[in-house]
């Protein structure tokens, strides 16, 4: 019926938030009860009755002021942008190496190094079967080895972050390197990436680790070996993305990564350490999923959270340790192998999301990352990704655009109030330790996977491609394997047993009773003795070796 | 087709893997092989030694059955677990994930796990475990661990089955050691207070004995002993605990009657079985209706006189020096076996008569004053039918046949391990009014 | 007849990431079948002992990672311990070509990410009863 324009109510007598409201019951055709990952509630819309800014000064402030919530420093990514740190690893040293300088010289400012899965659980490439070796990372067991991957990258000026387990045998590699070359080790700058050892108790499972106390002692050893001689290092990355690859909703991950920072901090006050000696080189590593707005809310709420949490529990009194300092990866677990492309799209949202929640460094995964060990076809469109969201998008030109957001505001409350109870459980039980050892944290997390994966199976979350929007599988979007030249990897498995036999048998021997007396006196300094041993020519398998037997493997609980 | 091939047993016995673990699945479902399975180990049933843990989810006690299984290793012994698990009320589902947690030892030649879950079992969950126990018993494993999950009714009836109980506990009970159910309170032959290394360890360990203490004197002595699993502490004395409880009062303790004349029984038909309950049929289920029904009446009078036989066997420096062992026994029956080695040859290389005299003469002793009071021997027959081989285990069952106020008349049958008759023995005994042990009470 | 399943979940190789194989685990314990459950970086052999002594009708690998390229290795193993009519199957992360590798060596079936819980436990329970029924009038 069409009714003339005259007779059309006037406007303003339906204006207001009641009329919207039964405007809305009226037009929406079926109500459905939204909420986010993290459980929080989402209505249609916010207005100045969820958040009027009455409490701006105290909560939301200023960038690089406390709390922090807008973002840790004054200029955040306008005046300097976000570290692309993207992750690589494969094969044979010299294959890393090459690939290496080719993604320096396209502009990365950072290296990062990933071992081959074989590293991660504390072996030596002779000591696994040959099929899985270099697929996923590089097989270096050798301060040669690691010599060799940084081949004609400056020690002094290049920032390197590496995945390296307890007791961190690539650290103590990268340190005999440096003073192979005559770069003092005061200028070493780079991360000890995922050592927050707690995650991976708890879920991913990849690193080799000591049993519990052990891997406790080591870590604290690491801190205060860092602090005293390579004190641009930051030796504590406490993880996120681990508890929430497995599942945990991202309020849990953060409080769960929160709650094991503050077991270790409270474990290096304990060794006699100053907070303000140690906080400023922790750092945090979540995931973004795609849930966009719970993730720029979580990531606006940690700041909040860590910030005052790390003055009043420790009174630090140097604000560079009350900033919570974070690297992001996209979230794979959101990436589908159906359909593989629009992992692309997916991998842009995420990204968005991290920039707009203020982290310090990104890794963008390349489309294929969930099917395998990415192509340099797809690593180059995660790296033009980043690009093109600072400089096409100009996404960093104002700095927390969202900040103010009758939304984002009152979802940041809500996030920060789901993180502070997923860290009183942890208090609860007496510290992240304890709770490991009980399984509370593993049971929250499997809880929270099988909610999800129900809600999957139910179609109540609806996964492009996979439970909807299926269409023929298009077998050529699905790259083979990226694997490492069989004849290149016998030869580098030659080349190690020639150098195993060439060494000094004694020496070895030596060094790594050495590493077991050091292990067994709670008064030396483990990674002290691992540099030690590292130095003297023992390789990454038997340093790791000699310490499981001397203090003990932490064994994965069978727990469903 | 319902009987098991000669082939599958000989198999089974030699400990072949995936014939035990085939035989676990028939018996575990009741498929049409279980009979035969059954019928077939009956005889070659009662030399493992059985041990029961139990205790409250959070005692450790996977922990500490791994610790066990390198102690049992380490003195030369091969062991079967069987881990019980409880399943999913709704779908009768099961997650068995124990077993891993007995990681370390698991996967030693020497160890057999099998983990069974409490899904609908015809008969009942006790009754399944007990035939998957006889089945690793008739493999060879000197020892059988039965682990339950905790302190519930059921746990009570599977501990039930082990000769030795050994009851788990973690630290920091204090108070609550009342809550404990008293029935695994009764039933625990040894207690553990593990995770010693907690606080609270010590006290738990005080509030036990304490408990114990209050018992009446003529209970049987349980040892409270504390470990820290985890760390290897403390296990060793547990294993020697157990195996001392075990040379007391003998293993294959939940064969009971029916069990024990099915095993001793000829093969000649038409041979008497023995007196008291035992029917004289030999029915196939014999073995396994021995689970449903020996529980026996009067229970406490049985257990009396079990424990009786075991502690007058204990007291015999000849049964010790011979090497012959208590293998069960109650009111006029007992049951006697002897694993024969070069010492007990003749010049013919063949057990020596004295030594199978012997053998059904301790069987005989201990069955005619089982229930208390001095029975001495007057008279004694033996029949030697085929000869005793080094190697085999040879078994003396005494039934008794007939009482009167001052006379007792036994039947003693000596059988090889495969059931073969060996010898015959029949005694008489006058029976006295001594108590054969003045401090305890008569039966 | 009614078919209890018994599954074994395992994972072989480096990987350790066992979201998936929990959440497989989970699922067939809810549909009734009886689950051997281990955690990640198990060895063949001790994969060998299990499956014999628990005498499971399917052997269940996940695999990320790369860690699919040895279990061709497992089934020989098996196949070796006279497990011959455990059925293998992997789930997770394979890619095309090795799918085909898999399934000549004797892989049975190959899952991939997004299948639904409800297609894994409905195969398996058609496999055993084939096994089962085979078995019985061998």
């Amino acid at each position: 019926m069409n009714k003339p324009i005259d007779d059309a109510p006037p406007l303003l007598a339906t204006a207001g938030e009641e009329p919207w409201r039964e405007d809305y019951a009226r037009e929406i055709r079926a109500e459905k009860a939204v909420r986010n990952r993290s459980g929080v509630a989402i209505k249609p819309l916010y207005t100045p009755r969820d958040w009027n800014g009455e409490r701006f000064a105290e909560d939301i402030g200023y960038p690089g002021q406390p709390p922090y919530t807008r973002g840790i420093y004054a200029t955040m990514h306008r005046g300097r942008t976000w570290t692309q740190r993207q992750l690589i690893g494969l094969s044979t040293p010299a294959d890393y190496n090459a690939r290496l300088l080719a993604i320096i010289a396209q502009g990365a400012t950072a290296v990062s190094l990933i071992p081959c899965n074989s590293v991660y659980r504390g072996y030596d490439m002779d000591e696994v079967d040959f099929e899985v070796l270099g697929t996923c990372g590089v097989v270096l067991n050798t301060v040669d080895h690691f010599d060799t991957c940084l081949d004609g990258v400056d020690l002094a000026r290049m920032s390197c972050s590496l995945n390296d387990p307890s007791p961190f045998t690539l650290l103590a590699f990268l340190l005999a390197t440096a003073k192979r070359r005559g770069v003092p080790w005061n200028s070493i700058r780079g991360t000890s990436n995922q050592s927050d050892y707690l995650s991976h108790y708890v879920a991913n499972h990849m690193f080799f680790r000591l049993a519990l106390p052990a891997a406790r002692r080591i870590l604290v050893d690491h801190i205060a070996f860092c602090q005293r001689h390579v004190p641009q290092w930051n030796p504590m990355s406490v993880v996120g993305q681990h508890m929430q690859q497995a599942g945990a909703t991202p309020a849990e991950a953060m409080g769960f990564a929160f709650a094991s920072a503050l077991q270790y901090a409270d474990d290096c006050v304990a060794q006699g350490m100053a907070p303000d000696a140690f906080l400023p080189r922790f750092t945090f590593f979540f995931d973004i999923s795609l849930s966009f707005f719970e993730e720029i809310a979580r990531f606006r709420a940690g700041r909040r959270i860590w910030a005052r949490v790390v003055r009043d529990r420790y009174g630090a009194k140097d604000p560079r340790s009350w900033r919570m300092k974070f690297h992001a990866q996209t979230s794979g677990v959101d990436l589908t192998r159906a359909q593989p492309y629009n992992n692309i799209s997916r991998v842009t949202v995420q990204a968005i999301a991290g920039v707009l929640g203020g982290l310090q460094s990104l890794h963008t995964d390349a489309y294929d990352e969930a099917l395998s060990c990415p192509t340099e076809f797809g690593a180059r469109i995660a790296v033009a990704t980043q690009n093109i969201l600072r400089e096409e998008a100009h996404l960093t030109d104002v700095i927390d655009p969202l900040g103010g957001s009758f939304y984002v505001e009152t979802l940041t409350d809500e996030m920060e109030t789901r993180i502070l109870s997923a860290m009183q459980l942890v208090a609860d039980a007496g510290g992240m330790c304890e709770a490991v050892a009980a399984n509370l944290v593993q049971r929250r997390i499997g809880e929270s996977a099988r909610r999800f994966q129900q809600a999957i199976e139910s179609g109540e979350q609806t996964v492009v491609g996979v439970n909807a929007y299926q269409t023929e599988e298009d077998r050529s979007a699905r790259p083979a394997l990226a694997r490492p030249d069989p004849q290149r990897m016998r030869s580098h498995l030659a080349a190690f047993a020639v150098h195993k036999a060439s060494r000094s048998a004694a020496t070895v021997t030596a060094a790594r009773d050495a590493l077991a007396r050091a292990a067994n006196d709670a008064r030396t300094n483990v990674f002290e003795a691992v540099i030690a041993a590292a130095e003297a020519g023992c390789t990454h398998g038997e340093i790791c070796t000699t310490l499981r037997r001397e203090m003990g493997f932490g064994h994965v609980q069978a727990l469903v | 087709m319902n009987a098991i091939s000669e082939h599958a047993l000989d198999a089974l016995r030699a400990g072949d893997r995936r014939a035990i673990a085939r035989a676990i699945s028939a018996v575990e479902n009741d498929d049409p092989r279980a009979g035969g399975i059954a019928r077939a180990i009956a005889p070659h049933l009662g030399r493992a030694h059985v041990i029961g843990i139990t205790g409250a989810p959070g005692a450790g006690k996977s922990t500490l059955i791994n610790a066990l299984l390198g102690e049992l290793i380490a003195r030369g012994q091969r062991v079967s677990v069987v881990a019980v698990d409880p399943s999913s009320p709704i779908s009768g589902g099961a997650v068995l994930g124990d077993r891993i947690r007995m990681g370390e030892y698991g996967a030693h030649d020497n160890v057999f796990i099998r983990s069974v879950s409490s899904r609908g079992h015809p008969g009942g969950l006790s009754r399944t475990t007990g035939r998957i126990v006889d089945v690793l018993d008739a493999a060879g494993f000197d020892a059988v661990i039965v682990e339950t999950v905790g302190a519930g009714q059921s746990d009570v009836e599977i501990t039930d089955l082990a000769d030795t109980r050994i009851v788990v506990c973690p630290p920091g009970l204090g108070d609550e050691v009342q809550a404990i159910k008293a029935g695994i309170m009764e039933i625990a032959d040894v207690f553990v207070v593990n995770k010693a290394e907690l606080a609270g360890a010590d006290a738990t360990v005080r509030d036990l004995s304490e408990m114990l203490r209050l018992r009446p004197r003529t209970a049987k002595v349980v040892p409270v002993l504390r470990t820290s699993a985890a760390r290897g502490q403390g296990v060793a004395a547990v294993v020697d605990a157990a195996l001392a409880h075990a040379a007391a009062v003998g293993h294959g303790r939940r064969l009971g009657a029916l069990a024990e004349a099915a095993r001793a029984a000829p093969r000649a038909p038409g041979a008497p079985m023995g007196g008291g309950s035992v029917s004289g049929q030999r029915s196939p289920h014999a073995a396994t209706h021995a689970h449903i029904h020996s529980a026996p009446r009067s229970a406490e009078r049985e257990t009396e006189a079990a424990e009786r036989i075991a502690r007058l066997a204990a007291r015999d420096p000849f049964v010790a020096g011979l090497g012959l062992r208590v293998a069960s026994g109650r009111a006029g029956h007992a049951a006697v076996t002897l694993a024969l080695t070069d010492a007990h040859l003749n010049f013919n290389g063949t057990c020596h008569g004295g030594v199978i005299f012997a053998l059904a003469d301790t069987a005989f002793g201990l069955a005619s004053n089982s229930r208390g009071l001095v029975a001495a021997g007057i008279d004694a027959h033996i029949a030697y039918h085929v000869p005793g081989m080094l190697g085999d285990t040879l078994t003396a069952t005494a039934v008794e046949v007939s009482r009167t106020r001052k006379l007792a008349a036994y039947r003693v049958d000596v059988a090889g391990a495969d059931g073969t008759p060996v010898a015959s023995f029949t005694g008489t005994v006058y029976l006295t009014a001594r108590p054969n042990e003045p401090d305890a009470p008569a039966a | 007849m009614d078919i209890r399943p018994k599954v074994l979940i395992t994972k072989i190789g480096l990987d350790g990431h066992d979201r998936g194989s929990r959440l497989v685990a989970a699922h067939l314990r809810d549909t009734g079948m009886e689950v051997i459950y281990t955690p990640p970086w198990q060895e063949i052999p001790t994969v060998v002992k299990l499956a014999i002594e628990e005498d499971v009708d399917v052997v269940g690998v996940s695999s990320l990672a790369t860690d699919h390229l040895i279990v061709p290795k497992l089934v020989a193993a098996l196949r070796e311990a006279g497990l011959n009519e455990v059925a293998v199957i992997v789930g997770g992360i394979v890619p095309d070509a090795d799918e085909d590798i898999l399934l000549e060596a004797g892989v049975a079936r190959v899952f991939h990410p997004g299948t639904p819980l409800d297609e894994i436990s409905a195969y398996i329970r058609e496999v055993t009863e084939k096994i089962r029924t085979a078995r019985v009038s061998a």
